[in-house]
């Protein structure tokens, strides 16, 4: 488990990262979206212990990372712009990480190279950007780390190749544990690959919470009151996040279990009623809303 | 606790990010020093065919070995190149070794990698040191291995080449760790550059723009001390091992420390740490304005010892400086041309920090000027007259183990006068005098025809606390009561031994140990002819002249001129020696001379002189002359002439500003644009020969300047005598020699040939 405690980091005395307390547990996928400055990067950075926060703690599997050999062998940090040795190619990047990571899995490494279709022997610096962080991924998956920590590394990569990766991080957690943590800018990217998010904004957290509770947990309903009193009975007993209101179809962003929401409705007679899908998006919305930020603008541009 | 194997794990895998590196300082070392050893064997060897010609072969190949290990010290041991070659290394080292540091990619991989930061230090310092070492120990070897095939290594050069390896790596480590921490405090190459730049010559700048300052405003400031080499240099600690090393330890520690805090987030930046970036800047702005402030004061010719004119110049420059500077410095912290107009308290700190340095001098708020340390605080002083008594070869000075010394080292450390209360008397007399004289001056102008006679002294002041105390003194060596007290003091024993070398036991040590690669002739001579003399003699005529030398006092030597001069001629093979090869000295030889005045009254040596054959009864033989002729310039009549014809040119004529040119024939030029007053006069009469080279002297005798004001040759006359071809003159100097008369003693006839007539 990795935990962040109060933790705060400034450059030139702007605080890239206010107090922000986050826990991300074991074998899950954790996305961290937020908008360009947000502190994504800052937090990452200093999960992998390449910066060293100002105040609070950071604790990997109950281990302070900063500069702890032990705490650090348990992570893999793929940065937004990885960086590969001078005319160096994948072999060279094997032995240098099987130098550093003892439980680097060099058979595995190949099998991906040939099933990713990059070229070992070819150099790195010959790669396109999108191969540049596959094979920065494979090295990832490959060094035995239990967290991996991605920045903005599914940027750019083709759908075939997110599901490719999604697959792997899949197996590899059944097998190992592994705990992919990935950082975005795009809710987008997301959506089909975490089981945890936090929003990051402005240095500060929004929320965090895991996605099936998120979705469990907010309902998205269409409906045609037949008399306004049954209007008023419903809304009032509903946590009504957001109602807007077309004429007299109303659209109700419902905090609740579906099934008791069902049975308020069932209460009420009612024209039309339909319960409709949320997208990773419309939860984001209304649980950002509610807190008076206006998510579109942060997120989705 | 690091483990062993893994360790070298990562020393591989790091030297596999430097093999550029390893390749050229390869290229330098392994290739091009073993190269060069090569050529410079060959050079010798096929240079040496006349050796064999003129030499039977034992002897020639004794030469030629001899050659080929000197040749062989200079190209292995310690050289002016391979401390370039070394210092050049150690930057690129560790730059390319920490430059990791500077790109946010890097520093993101680097340390994400579970690597303890100062293990990666250890690895990649490690390396820097091994990229080094190992390819020079290998040219080192290869090197000796060429020189072997060629008989030109013995136990000389293996010391050679051990000196310059443990020399050069003690260097190596001191500019590798300081450019280690230039890398550690900045955040990209070229302000690494600047930096390392700065470290270098930080110290030399401060110094040069405090003496500067003292001399500038300090009428009584000396120099002497001033110029000791910077002690944060490691350029100036070459031939210091433990120097290098201490400085090497403490410069790495400090980079060390450094790394160990340096952020991350550092990277690309300008500087690492916020809190140096205020303190770099006002560090640097002053001295530079300071600086700037002299060299605009010496273009304007601001002297405010007689003026304060052009001190607005200096201001301003203070001014234009402190704000340039500053609005620069912040461009290049903020990688913004706008930052040229942020921290504008900066500005005024270092405006601050200026001005108060400039007022500290200019109103000398320490009181430096003219400090004389109370008596009883003084445990010894040293009085350095500025080249008193001294021949054209003065200034030659040896220590008890005959490594060479200035004037000022050598009086520093084997004078000590004991006769404090005269030196402080003679030092306040002086400067009191002084005062008023530049006072007088200012108000009146200078006079030509003033009574004062001013010769310049550097005192040193040893203090029971320890401290010395270094002043300088203008004495007037005319004023009667100076010269009582000039009696006392030169004429002190311990002035003598601490200031005439020929009173030193220092020369009889040198005489008893010279060698085949320190020979030392004498000789004894009175400018004109010139007599060989033993070694046994010169250390017994040694002996006398001291005697001689203990009876006279400064009023003696002043009214005197010399009658002839003893010379000891000290040639030292220096090829190959460290100090030959640091200092620069092209040839395989260094001469020094040094050589003592010897008086009428010098009653005991003229005795022994005259008893070993060496004593000369006269200035020049008439015997050997065949023709004299005198050049008046008549330069009192010229400046008249000039002055009534509106020539620019005021200025008495001076031997100095006639130029010699010798074609077949003698002539002598003057400036074209002059009034020319020149009259020669010819003799080649007996009697009038005779006369004239009576009253003639070379000017080793009689030269211009004299510390104690005595006379010396008239300016105006030129005295050219021809020798007889067949003469020993001849031989010795040519066809002719230059002498001169003293003032006040050319013949009237000579007087009267060369008087300028045309003058109305």
């Amino acid at each position: 488990m990795i935990e962040l405690r109060n933790i705060t980091k400034s450059f030139d005395k702007m605080k890239a990262v206010d107090n922000v307390s986050v826990t991300i547990r074991e074998n899950t996928v954790f996305g961290l979206i937020g908008t360009n400055g947000a502190g994504k990067s800052t937090v990452l950075r200093m999960i992998a212990g390449v910066l060293e926060p100002e105040q609070g703690e950071i604790a990997i599997d109950g281990l302070p990372v900063f500069d702890n050999l032990d705490a650090k062998k348990k992570l893999y940090f793929i940065a937004d712009e990885p960086y590969f040795f001078a005319n160096c190619n994948a072999v060279d990047m094997q032995k240098y990480l099987t130098s550093v990571y003892p439980e680097f899995a060099v058979e595995d490494f190949y099998n991906y190279l040939v099933n990713f279709g990059l070229d070992k022997k070819r150099k790195v610096n010959t790669y396109s950007k999108g191969m540049k962080k596959q094979l920065a991924l494979i090295c990832g998956i490959c060094s035995g780390a239990k967290y991996l920590l991605c920045d903005e590394t599914f940027d750019g990569l083709d759908p075939v190749m997110r599901q490719g990766i999604k697959s792997i991080f899949a197996s590899e957690m059944e097998r190992r544990g592994m705990t992919p943590v990935i950082a975005s800018h795009n809710l987008r990217e997301l959506e089909d690959i975490c089981d945890h998010v936090g929003l990051l904004h402005k240095g500060g957290v929004l929320l965090s919470k895991d996605l099936e509770d998120m979705k469990c947990n907010i309902q998205k309903i269409q409906c045609v009151f037949k008399t306004i009193e049954d209007e008023a009975k419903v809304i009032s007993s509903l946590d009504i996040m957001k109602n807007e209101k077309r004429g007299s179809l109303n659209v109700l962003t419902v905090r609740g279990n579906k099934a008791e929401i069902l049975a308020i409705f069932a209460t009420a007679n009612t024209v039309f009623f339909e319960a409709l899908p949320l997208s990773l998006e419309e939860i984001f919305i209304s649980e950002t809303e509610v807190v008076g930020y206006d998510i579109k603008k942060l997120i989705l541009g | 606790m690091i483990s062993k194997s893994s360790f070298l794990v990562d020393m591989k895998e790091n030297s596999k990010r430097r093999l550029w590196v390893l390749a050229v300082f390869a290229l330098a070392f392994i290739v091009l020093f073993p190269t060069f050893t090569a050529l410079v064997i060959n050079r010798i060897i096929s240079r040496s065919g006349w050796l064999f010609e003129t030499y039977e072969k034992g002897r020639a190949g004794e030469i030629l070995h001899e050659r080929l290990i000197s040749g062989m010290c200079s190209t292995i041991g310690v050289s002016r190149v391979m401390a370039v070659v070394t210092a050049g290394a150690a930057f690129i080292s560790a730059v390319q070794g920490f430059s990791y540091l500077y790109s946010r990619k890097k520093t993101d991989f680097y340390m994400g990698m579970p690597i303890k930061r100062k293990r990666r230090f250890l690895n990649i310092w490690l390396n820097g040191i091994l990229l080094y070492v190992v390819p020079y120990l290998t040219g080192l070897l290869i090197s000796i291995l060429i020189a072997a095939q060629s008989g030109a290594v013995d136990k000389t050069v293996i010391y050679e080449a051990a000196t310059a390896l443990y020399t050069n790596l003690l260097f190596y480590l001191c500019i590798y760790h300081m450019a280690v921490l230039a890398v550690m405090l900045t955040g990209n190459i070229i302000i690494t550059g600047f930096g390392f730049m700065v470290f270098c010559l930080y110290e030399y700048v401060v110094r040069m723009v405090v003496v500067g300052y003292k001399n500038l405003f300090f009428r009584y400031f000396s120099s002497y001390g001033m110029e000791a080499e910077p002690i944060l240099s490691p350029f100036f600690m070459f031939g210091h091992p433990l120097r290098l090393f201490i400085f090497a330890l403490a410069v790495g520690i400090l980079a060390y420390i450094c790394y160990l805090k340096r952020p991350a987030e550092a990277a690309g930046k300008s500087m690492t740490f916020e809190i140096t970036k205020p303190v770099v800047k006002v560090l640097l702005i002053v001295p530079t304005s300071l600086f700037a402030g002299l060299v605009i004061a010496d273009a304007v010719g601001f002297y405010p010892h007689s003026s304060m004119e052009g001190i607005g110049y200096v201001l301003f420059t203070f001014a234009f400086v402190i704000v340039i500077g500053s609005a620069l410095i912040q461009v290049i912290y903020e990688f913004d041309i706008k930052g040229a107009l942020h921290k504008k308290s900066h500005i005024v700190i270092s405006g601050v920090l200026t001005a108060f340095i400039f007022i500290l001098f200019r109103y000398d708020l320490t009181g430096y000027d003219g400090y004389i340390p109370e008596q009883k605080n003084i445990e010894s002083v040293a009085f350095i007259p500025d080249s008193y008594d001294m021949t054209w070869e003065g200034g030659t000075y040896f220590d008890s183990d005959g490594s060479y010394m200035t004037e000022l080292e050598y009086a520093d450390k084997y004078m000590q006068l004991n006769n404090v209360d005269d030196v402080c008397e003679l030092a306040e007399l002086s400067m009191k005098e002084y005062d008023q004289f530049l006072r007088r001056v200012e108000k009146e102008g200078y006079k030509e025809d003033q009574e004062e006679y001013w010769s310049y002294a550097t005192l040193i002041y040893r203090l029971k606390s320890g401290r010395d105390v270094t002043r300088s003194v203008w004495v007037n060596v005319n004023n009667d009561k100076a010269v009582q007290l000039l009696d006392s003091v030169v004429g002190s024993e311990e002035f003598k031994k601490g200031y005439m070398q020929g009173a030193s036991e220092n020369l009889d040590h040198m005489l008893e140990q010279a060698d085949a690669k320190r020979k030392i002739s004498a000789v004894y001579g009175n400018g004109i002819y010139i007599k060989k003399m033993s070694e046994n003699d010169a250390k017994d005529f040694l002996e006398v002249y001291r005697r001689d030398l203990a009876l006279v006092n400064f009023s003696k030597i002043r009214e005197c001129i010399p009658q002839a001069i003893f010379s000891l001629n000290i040639e030292e093979n220096v090829l190959g020696s460290t100090y030959g090869t640091w200092q620069g000295i092209s040839g395989s030889t260094r001469i020094h001379t040094v050589s003592v005045f010897i008086y009428p009254f010098y009653e005991e040596s003229i005795a022994w002189l005259k008893e070993h054959g060496y004593y000369m009864n006269c200035q020049l033989n008439v015997e050997d002359v065949a023709r004299v002729q005198v050049v008046n310039h008549n330069s009192a009549q010229r400046e008249r002439l000039e002055e009534k014809q509106g020539t620019v040119s005021g200025a008495a004529a001076d031997i100095s500003d006639v130029y010699l040119n010798y074609d077949g024939q003698i002539d002598i030029y003057g400036d074209n644009e002059a009034v020319d007053t020149r009259v020669y006069a010819d003799y080649t009469n007996q009697e009038e020969m005779e006369r004239i080279v009576n009253c003639i002297y070379p000017d080793e005798i009689v030269y211009a300047y004299n510390w104690n004001g005595r006379r010396t040759y008239d300016k105006d006359y030129e005295v050219i005598v021809y020798f007889k071809a067949d003469s020993e003159l001849n031989r010795e100097y040519g066809s002719y020699a230059y002498y001169y008369f003293l003032e006040e003693e050319i013949p009237d006839f000579v007087v009267e040939d060369t008087r300028y007539m045309s003058y109305r």
